[in-house]
């Protein structure tokens, strides 16, 4: 920032005044845990950002029967105890309490960790993939609702003219397990992700974060699992499908280069199928 | 840009850059210095202070986002002239502190931590400090500590409402 000027720093109190400053170019600031690095990365601060912690509409999570919806300033912390005893968020809910550590979870929102562009390790989203979950967001032409897997592929474009708002699950999975590989336990960026759930149908949904750059479903192994039936919660079986089924380009980065986060995939798959089955939900089927 | 807030139990303002980072006006304007500055990025836990009760990383937390906060530092958990807070006391009594790098937020995460689950078994004690470093590696006596600390409160009948930070 130039010499002599002063940052705009705006906390929002209500949607239409966040969008507001978003049209006049201030950076969205949620619970500032990637943007207050941006110093560390070589960056520099915004010159204007508006906060969001101020409103209160982005703070809640609503638990219906059939649906959810988690706001955007929703910490991981929040997230996390909101959603402990609901059936078939398991997954949901370890990537919300397992993400980089107690303090970061506090501050640290599920809209920031949707909305960082070059934060390919990111627990939500292969979790919310799993859920199938439906972004909101708020545009400058009203608002707008979009698949999680666009929403991923297009946030680049999106978030020019868009805040996230809030996101939508619905309830139709009976059981889910995300697992995580870091090098240590605490503070490392995961290695790779894998999220699995099962929906009432049966069908198994699995999504990968941490090895390409940006989370996506692993459509290749879960048609592969389909097609297969009787053995696609049988961990062993899983991890030779998606041996065989592995369509990644691992990303090379510090913790760890490409082809090591494409090889461990497949023990990730077996640990996550071990873990649905200690799961209560799964004697629904 | 003017941020008022509450600092140890006083009014405070802050005048100057929102998005500063609360550790740098903790230790820079206000001679806090218990809090540490160290990796900056998060990681590490030293610069743990209470934001509105919770345990957070003041290096990631922009001034600007503590408007209208109370914020609790290790310097506040006792003043010096008063009675040590009963994990400060359990560190002491175990000897648990070495360099002493870590241990101001340690103390401030944990101390959080057992307000909020009194009844706290050694590997939720071990969770709860994933994000706290100490690279003298005394994390067996920081653990014995706050064991013995709940052990204490329970035999004392003060866990009803948590145990007082």
């Amino acid at each position: 920032m130039a010499p002599g000027v002063e940052r705009s720093f705006t906390a929002a109190s209500t949607i239409e005044e966040a969008l507001a400053a978003r049209r006049q170019g201030a950076a969205v600031l949620a619970g500032g845990t990637w943007m207050m690095r941006d110093p560390r990365r070589g960056g520099e601060l915004p010159e204007a950002v508006v906060a969001l912690h101020r409103i209160p509409a982005l703070s809640k999570v609503e638990i219906e029967p059939d649906h959810v919806v988690i706001g955007a300033a929703v910490t991981h912390a929040v997230l996390g105890r909101a959603l402990h005893a609901a059936v078939g968020f398991e997954g949901l809910v370890g990537a919300a309490e397992n993400a980089a550590n107690p303090g970061i979870r506090r501050v640290a929102t599920v809209g920031g960790n949707l909305c960082v562009l070059d934060f390919a390790a990111a627990d939500l989203a292969p979790a919310l993939l799993v859920c199938e979950a439906t972004v909101e967001l708020e545009t400058f032409e009203g608002a707008k609702l979009l698949g999680i897997s666009d929403f991923l592929k297009d946030r680049h474009t999106l978030l020019a003219e868009a805040i996230v708002t809030r996101i939508h699950l619905g309830r139709d999975l009976v059981a889910s397990a995300h697992i995580r590989l870091p090098l240590r336990k605490a503070g490392d960026y995961p290695v790779a992700i894998v999220s699995i759930g099962v929906d009432k149908d049966k069908r198994c949904r699995i999504a990968v974060g941490s090895v390409e750059p940006v989370a996506r479903r692993w459509t290749a192994l879960e048609q592969a699992m389909r097609a297969s039936p009787a053995s696609a919660l049988d961990p062993e079986r899983a991890a030779e499908l998606a041996l065989e089924h592995n369509d990644f380009q691992g990303r090379d980065g510090k913790e760890a280069e490409g082809w090591y986060r494409r090889q461990v995939l497949p023990s990730l798959v077996k640990r996550g199928i071990a873990a649905l089955l200690k799961t209560g939900g799964l004697a629904w089927l | 840009m003017v941020v008022t807030f509450q600092l140890n139990g006083e009014d405070c303002s802050f005048h100057g850059d929102p998005m500063t980072p609360l550790v740098d006006i903790l230790r820079r304007e206000r001679f806090l210095t218990g809090t540490k500055a160290v990796c900056r990025e998060g990681f590490c836990g030293a610069c743990t202070v209470h934001v509105d009760d919770e345990a957070v990383p003041s290096c990631l937390k922009p001034i600007g986002l503590v408007q209208g906060c109370a914020v609790t530092t290790i310097e506040g958990l006792s003043s010096g002239n008063q009675a040590l807070h009963p994990l400060q006391a359990s560190f002491e009594a175990i000897d648990a502190v070495q360099c002493g790098m870590c241990f101001p937020g340690m103390v401030m995460s944990l101390s959080a931590f057992m307000r909020d689950n009194p009844h706290a078994s050694r590997p939720e004690i071990k969770a709860a400090m994933v994000g706290n470093i100490c690279r003298c590696t005394g994390y067996e006596r920081i653990v014995d500590a706050v064991a013995d600390c709940l052990d204490q409160a329970r035999k004392a009948g003060r866990l009803a409402g948590g145990i007082d930070v």
